[in-house]
Order: structure tokens, then sequence, then C-alpha cells
């Protein structure tokens, strides 16, 4: 199975999206990792791993988000993940492996954490 | 070799030692008995000279003195004319050459001539000379020895003095005063005779005491006046002239004076002339008194014990240079084929057996250690031809055996590990021999829609099991063409293997024929472990009718039993080295152990159930030998309507493999419809495990992992196998640290957690060289 990425930024609040759509497995971790740091260089203070189209998930792939989000925090940026599966949920879980990063149940929560970021950033 | 600590240099050095001490020894002993021998003879040979010049000396000066008496003994009784004292004067001088001089002094009063009367009578020269001592410029009424002598009223010896009235030397007199008496009875001095001893000849009588180059004899008066001594310019001075030193001067007083009392006194004091210490050993002389003795040196006088004693030391030494030479030519011959043996035995230790040894000669300690080498040389030869042939001979049987083994492994349908499959139904066998060939044998046939199968075990094991195994197993063969009925078909084989089996082997064995269509089971049983049936998730030995085992006795019956099996049934019909198999404790595997493995294996295809029960026996066993042969044969009706799943794939590494491995695994999983979410989870397993493989397993770059899955509606298990370094991921994975940051973890250790989280049961073993994982997923959860 394929790993399509998108990535959708915005400008204004610096927040970059990356809807994954597919698998993240070892065939598909080392793309994935290059766009991520394409992504990173950016500099944007939030980066979210929206999930909901992301079908499966391997250790391979873990270790590729895991880096990202060390080095975001390293940076001083944020990195969230979105709309995770129950099953892809399942393996964050097993690994109990859970990087320094938000995670948000749905769009709504993501929208809410967006608001309150551009109120911090207004006050 | 250690030169510095070998036997030679040893011996040399302690038999040296021990020579040297000796030597020293009896030098020492020798030099102090040889001391005392030579000090003895110096001091009696020195006494001796001392006696015999002291005697000769006072022989003459008695002689001197005697006859000085006389003549004045003569004069005082007889009346002489002055010529006739004059003559009998001369007379006496010319008879007695001991007397330098002498002189007849008539007292004043009694001659006519005014100056008086003293004729004197010398020798000078070797002539006998004459002078008249009377008168003005000698006037002897004035001399000394005249005066002394009247004023003592008896003899006396005058203290030395020089004559220059006759001789005109050094010279001592001894003077007789003689008195005559008158009519009256009055005692009057008549005249004084005399006798003069030149100093000269006493000195030269005394030299003779010479002992040593520097000993010498001294004479002194009694006034202490040196008469004689080493230099005659000392003559007429007083002793106390010649020391500086107080302690010596004081000495020697005590010394002279004891020897004026006649005591003979010995005293060490510093040589006189030269350097050292010197003995005085000081007497006097009975006539005169006079002190006399003698003073040498003693080192003079030992200086041929130091002598004798550099000498002895001398061939000592060479003595001791010669033994040390004997002894290292001894050593050394002795102790030669010592060190060539040592060489020969290191080269014998190092496996030339052609080496050398010394020759022995004579019949001492070493010459037998030579001959014992020898012999054990040519033991250890003879003993390692032996074992040469007894290895090739070995190996020779093995070769026959492995030979034999693969025969009887081919007697058996597939070479001994037979899988069967039918639709309805599935059978899986394997013997294992407990030696290279056994007795244990499984036969199957398919005739239309009836199997034939049997299972045997032969008494015993190994070539002569073997041997009637093969001999059973081709009757069976015959047998299996035709049999319909077990009991019929077992009487048949009964007898034709009770003919002509004198040795009385004997095999149990289960013959059973199975309709494939009804799944009527008839069997019979000749004294065989009763088979174990898997039915419902429970296992149970069946109950069966038996006959007594083949080949013992002939017209036997044998009881036949019929089971009625079901969809999903699964027989395990095994000989007893199953259940008898026995571990390090001598604790037997039993029927329990057995069938729980069965049990646990239930729903495994029944070759990795197979497989698995003989790893069970294995790793029961241990390091002991298997006891006996082994074998099981598994029969598997299938279920109902339900045909197991059954896939295989070889995957290439390269690009692309674990999408190659997932979709291959949703094809073949496909037709049981997995939810997605189970679907997700063994792919996301498989995958872990072939890229932990792909990337860490060492493989070829053209190798390939295996894969094969197996399914039924209970659960799914995919086995991986790969040829990769043998890594058990289950244990030795270091499983990494949950909660760490990821970047720590060890190599595959998340993927682990993986596994053992989204899979029922996992397994590992190392077989054919490869690394075997399996993981089963159940699709039914069972209640806890």
């Amino acid at each position: 199975m394929e790993l399509t990425t998108t990535v959708t930024v915005d400008e204004e609040n610096s927040v970059a999206r990356v809807a994954l759509k597919g698998a993240l497995n070892t065939d598909t971790a080392p793309g994935f990792e290059k766009r991520m740091q394409e992504v990173m260089k950016g500099g944007h203070q939030l980066t979210v791993l929206d999930m909901k189209d992301l079908d499966y998930i391997s250790s391979a792939g873990l270790r590729v988000i895991f880096k990202a989000a060390k080095e975001a925090n390293a940076a001083g940026l944020r990195m969230a993940a979105a709309n995770r599966k129950p099953h892809i949920d399942k393996v964050f879980e097993i690994l109990k492996a859970l990087p320094d990063m938000a995670v948000f149940a749905n769009e709504q929560e993501l929208d809410d954490y967006l608001d309150a970021m551009q109120e911090a950033a207004r006050e | 070799m250690n030169r510095g600590r070998s036997i030679t240099t040893r011996l040399i050095a302690l038999l040296t030692l021990c020579a040297a001490v000796i030597i020293g020894v009896g030098m020492l002993v020798d030099f102090h008995l040889s001391r005392k021998a030579l000090l003895a003879s110096l001091q009696r040979e020195s006494d001796e000279t001392i006696r015999s010049v002291i005697v000769d000396m006072e022989q003459w000066l008695e002689g001197v003195k005697s006859s000085t008496l006389l003549l004045a003994r003569v004069i005082q009784q007889r009346e002489y004319s002055e010529s006739g004292l004059e003559q009998i004067l001369r007379d006496s001088v010319e008879v007695n050459p001991d007397i330098l001089g002498a002189a007849i002094a008539l007292a004043p009063d009694q001659t006519s001539t005014e100056l008086g009367f003293a004729p004197y009578y010398f020798r000078k020269g070797g002539q006998l000379h004459y002078n008249s001592l009377a008168g003005s410029e000698h006037n002897y009424q004035q001399q000394a020895w005249f005066l002394d002598a009247v004023s003592a009223g008896g003899p006396l010896w005058v203290e030395p003095y020089y004559d220059a009235a006759g001789a005109e030397v050094l010279m001592t007199t001894y003077a007789v005063p003689v008195y005559r008496e008158d009519p009256a009875g009055r005692r009057f001095l008549y005249a004084v005779v005399t006798a003069d001893v030149a100093l000269a000849e006493l000195h030269d009588n005394l030299q003779r005491l010479g002992l040593g180059r520097s000993g010498f004899g001294i004479l002194l008066s009694r006034s202490g006046v040196i008469l004689s001594g080493r230099n005659p310019a000392n003559i007429m001075r007083h002793y106390s002239d010649k020391f500086s030193s107080e302690q010596d001067l004081a000495t020697w007083q005590g010394m002279f004076d004891a020897a004026l009392q006649g005591q003979v006194v010995s005293q060490q004091l510093s040589c006189i002339d030269g350097p050292g210490q010197c003995v005085m050993r000081l007497g006097s002389l009975q006539s005169t008194g006079w002190p006399v003795g003698v003073m040498y040196s003693e080192d003079e006088m030992t200086a041929p014990l130091r002598k004798f004693q550099l000498k002895t030391g001398l061939i000592g030494f060479f003595t001791l240079l010669l033994m040390a030479a004997a002894v290292i030519i001894v050593t050394r011959r002795l102790t030669r084929p010592l060190s060539a043996l040592a060489l020969a035995s290191d080269r014998i230790a190092q496996g030339d057996l052609e080496a050398p040894l010394p020759v022995a000669s004579g019949n001492d300690e070493v010459a037998r250690l030579i001959q014992s080498f020898a012999a054990m040389k040519r033991d250890l030869k003879s003993y390692i031809a032996d074992l040469e042939a007894a290895t090739a001979r070995r190996s020779r049987l093995e070769g026959e055996l492995s030979a034999a083994r693969d025969i009887q492994m081919a007697m058996l349908p597939p070479g001994g590990d037979a899988v069967m499959p039918d639709e309805n139904c599935q059978l899986w066998a394997r013997v294992l021999p407990a030696r290279s060939v056994g007795g244990d044998l499984y036969y199957y046939q398919r005739r239309g829609r009836v199997l034939f199968i049997a299972v045997g075990d032969v008494s015993d094991k190994g070539v002569p099991a073997a041997l009637f195994m093969a001999r059973a197993i081709s009757l069976i063969q015959q047998l299996a063409v035709t049999a319909d009925n077990p009991g019929v078909a077992m009487a048949t084989l009964n007898d034709a293997l009770a003919s002509g089996n004198d040795n009385c082997m004997f095999v149990t064995l289960f013959l059973g024929v199975l309709n494939l269509d009804s799944l009527e089971l008839q069997y019979g049983s000749a004294g065989h472990t009763a088979p174990s049936l898997l039915r419902g998730g429970a296992i149970n030995s069946l109950v069966q009718a038996q006959g007594p085992a083949m080949g013992l006795a002939s017209k036997l019956s044998f009881p036949v039993n019929s089971l009625q099996l079901q969809p999903g049934d699964r027989l395990a019909v095994f000989t007893d080295g199953v259940d008898e198999a026995f571990n390090q404790e001598v604790e037997m595997f039993g029927l329990g152990r057995c069938n729980e493995t069965l049990l646990a294996s239930r729903t495994l295809p029944p070759a990795i159930a197979g497989a698995d029960l003989f790893e069970r026996l294995a790793t029961f066993a241990g390091s002991r030998p298997q006891s006996d042969d082994i074998g099981l044969v598994l029969l598997d009706i299938a279920g109902n309507g339900e045909t197991p799943l059954k896939a295989g794939g070889e995957f290439s590494r390269g690009p692309g493999l674990t999408s190659r491995v997932e979709k291959w695994l949703h094809e073949e999983l496909a037709p049981l419809a997995l939810p997605d979410e189970v679907l997700g989870e063994l792919s996301l397993v498989v995958e872990e495990i072939v890229s932990n493989v792909d990337k860490y397993a060492g493989l070829h770059k053209d190798a390939s992992i295996a894969l094969s899955a197996q399914a039924n509606k209970r659960e799914v298990e995919i086995e991986i196998r790969d040829a990769g370094l043998a890594f058990n991921p289950l244990e030795e994975a270091q499983r990494a640290n949950l909660g760490a940051p990821i970047e720590n973890a060890e190599i595959g250790g998340m993927g682990v957690h993986l596994i053992t989280a989204l899979t029922d049961r996992q397994s590992y073993r190392r077989g054919d060289g490869c690394n075997i994982l399996r993981i089963t997923k159940l699709l039914i959860k069972q209640p806890d």
C-alpha cells in the first residue's frame, strides 16, 4: 500500500498540516521522513499530522514521527497528531512511546487548539 | 632448556662446593697440626742450641777458672824464686790456649823490687809475649782487677776493661788472691793470680747462638755492660743506653734482675734491630753469674711455617681446580644422555615417533630410563597403528550403517517423513531411530477410497531390529495390496513373521483400514500402544481390544476394533519410544505429557504438531541419548466443509519487500474474510518481522524469506523462515524500553513489542539452518 502525503500551510498562523493517506510502513517510511524534513524546514510553530486517512502504521513509521517530534521540540516548535484511527491508536499505546506532542481526537479539538493558540499570540 | 637450573650445573656447583669444603677443612686441620709440631720443634731446637752454647762457654770459663785456681794453689804452697814464678806462669799460659794472658802480681810487701813484681804473659798475633806490669805506667797495684780481688778476699771475675798493657783488646779477668800464713798463723796476702779472657772470643763463642737471620746471642756483665751482642759496636756499653722506650727498658730491667738471681725468663718485646716482635730468653752463666741469653724474631722463626702454609694453600687450590674439572667432566658424561633424552622426548611429544633416542650403554639408571623410553616409543607406535586401524574399521562400519539407514528410511514411504494430503484427510508420519538404524516402522497406502495404515515397533533396537523391521515392512507392503480386514491381515502377517524366527524377534503393530467416505476405521492392535484421539478440544487414548505381539507364535488371532471418525478428528498413532522416552533424571515422558503436547498443538497442521512433539521429546531428553526409536503417525480428518487454508510464498529481498509481503498476505487471507482490524494487525506483525529479518539477519542480497500461512476459522498461523544468523527475537532481542526516547531503542526492539502484543502465540526454533518464527492469532477469542 502506498502513502500519500498532502501538506497545507497556514502561513498566517504558522501551522503546517500534513495529511497522511494509506500506509506508513517500512517501505514508505523513508519517503515520509524526507517529506517531514522538508516540512520542518519551514519552521512553523505547529505541525499537525492528520491521520484521518492513515490506515496502517508500523514501528518504522513511528520512528520517523518520533524523530520529527523530538526535532520540533528541540527547535522550540510543536507537533501534534490528529484523528487517529483506533487501530493506529492501539499501536501507539502498545509501544507506550507517545512523544511530547499534542493529540487531537478530531477536527474540533484541533480547531479549538488553534484558536487558543491564536488568542495567546494576540495577547 | 634452562641451563642455570639444569642438573648438570647443579651437580657441578654442589660437588665443587663439597670438595672445596672438604679440602679446606683438611688443610686447616693439617695446617694447625703442622704449625704445632713446627713450633714445638723450633722451641726444642733453640733450647738445645742455647744449652749447648752455654755448656761450651761454661766449660771454657770453668777451664780458665780451674787452671788459674791451680796456679794460685801452687804458688800458695811452694816457694818460688822470681824467675821461677815467671817460668811457671809462662808454662801455664802456653799449655792453656783458652787463656789470653795471665799474670802473677805479688803483694807490694812480698818483693824487694820497689815497684813490685808482676810478670804478665799474653798472646798476640799467635806469639807469646812478656810484659811486666810493675811500672809507673801500668802500676798493677792501682788496677781494678788487683784492688777488686784484694778487697773481695776471694776469686772473682773482674768487670770487662780495655787492656792497654798487653794484648790491647777488650777483656775480662779472673783474679784469685793468694794468701799465706806466717809462722804465727797470721794470714797475709802473698799475690794475686789472674787469667784473661778476650771478650772477642766470648763474643765469637756466643754468636754461635745465631737463630735465624736476625737472631743473636747476648752476654752481659753483672753490672749490665754488654759483653757480646749483635752489633760489636755495642760491646762495653751499658744495656740501658740501647733503649729509648721506657716500657722496653722496664722489661729489660726486670729480666736482667731475674737473670742475676739465677732464673731463666722469656719475654716478647719489639725487636732491637728491625721491625716486628722478638722473643728474648735470658738466663745466667753459673761460673760467672753473667746474664746470658738469646734474642730472635718470631716472624723469622715461623717463616718456614708460613711458607708451608702458602704451599699447602696452593696445593689445595690446584687440587680444587682439578677436582672441579673432574666433576664437570664426569657430570657432563653422566647427564649427556639425559639431555639427549629430554630433546628426544620433546620430539616424541610433538608426534615425531621416529626421533632417535640416545644410545644406552651399560645398565645404569639412565640406560634403563632410555630402554623404558624406547619401549614406550615402540608401544606408542603400535598403539597408534592399532588406533588408526580401529578408526578405519569404525568409519567403515559407520559408513555401512549410514548406508543401511538410508536404505531403511527408503523402505518407509517417502523417506521416513511423510505427508499425504487428501480432500477428506491428511496424514503425516515420521520415524526417528535411536541409533543409525532402528525397528520402528509405518506404512500407508490408498486403494481407491480405502486407506491402509500400519505403525509398528520391532523389539530391541539397532541392526537386529532393523533387519526384522525390513522383513516386517516387506510383508506389510504385500498385505496392503489386498487387506480389507485388519484381523485377517494381521493373522497372515503373524504366521509369516513367526516362521523361521528362531531369535524370537517380535513386532507390536497397529494396523488400520479407513474408509475415506464413511470415515470408519477398522483396526487391530498386536500389543501396540493405544492411539490417542483428539476430538472437540479433548484427547483420549482409545480403548482397544488387542492381540499378542507378532512373530512369537503362529496361528494366532487378532481382534478387530472399529472406530467411527468424525470431521475435525485427529488420530495419533505412535510407538512406545514416545511415551517411554527418558530424561536425565531417568523420568519417563509418559502418556500424559504426550497427550498434553498433542492437545496443545491440536489446531496446528499435522506436520507442525508432529514436529512439535519430536522437538518436545528432544528437549525433554536433554543430553541423555535417545533411549528408543520413535515413530509417530498423525491422521487428520478434514472438518465439516471446512478446508484448512494453506499458503506459502518466497520473497526475495529488495525494494518493496514489505509491500509485496502485505499484498500476498491480504490475497491469501481474503477467503477468511477477516475483519480489517485483524488483517491490519497481522500485516503489521508480519511487516515488523520481515523488515527486521531483512535488515539484521545478515542475509545475502539474493536470498529470500519464506512465508507460509495456515488458517481455519479458529486461528491464523504464519511461519517466517530465513537462513540468516541464528537469532531468537522472542528471547534475545533487547526490547525497547517503553516510554523511553525512541532513538535509544535497540534494533528491532519496538517491533518485538508489537509482535507479542498483537498475536496470541509465538514460537521460535532453529532448524535446517533456518530461523523459524511462528506466530498464531486466534480468530475466536477463548474466554480465559
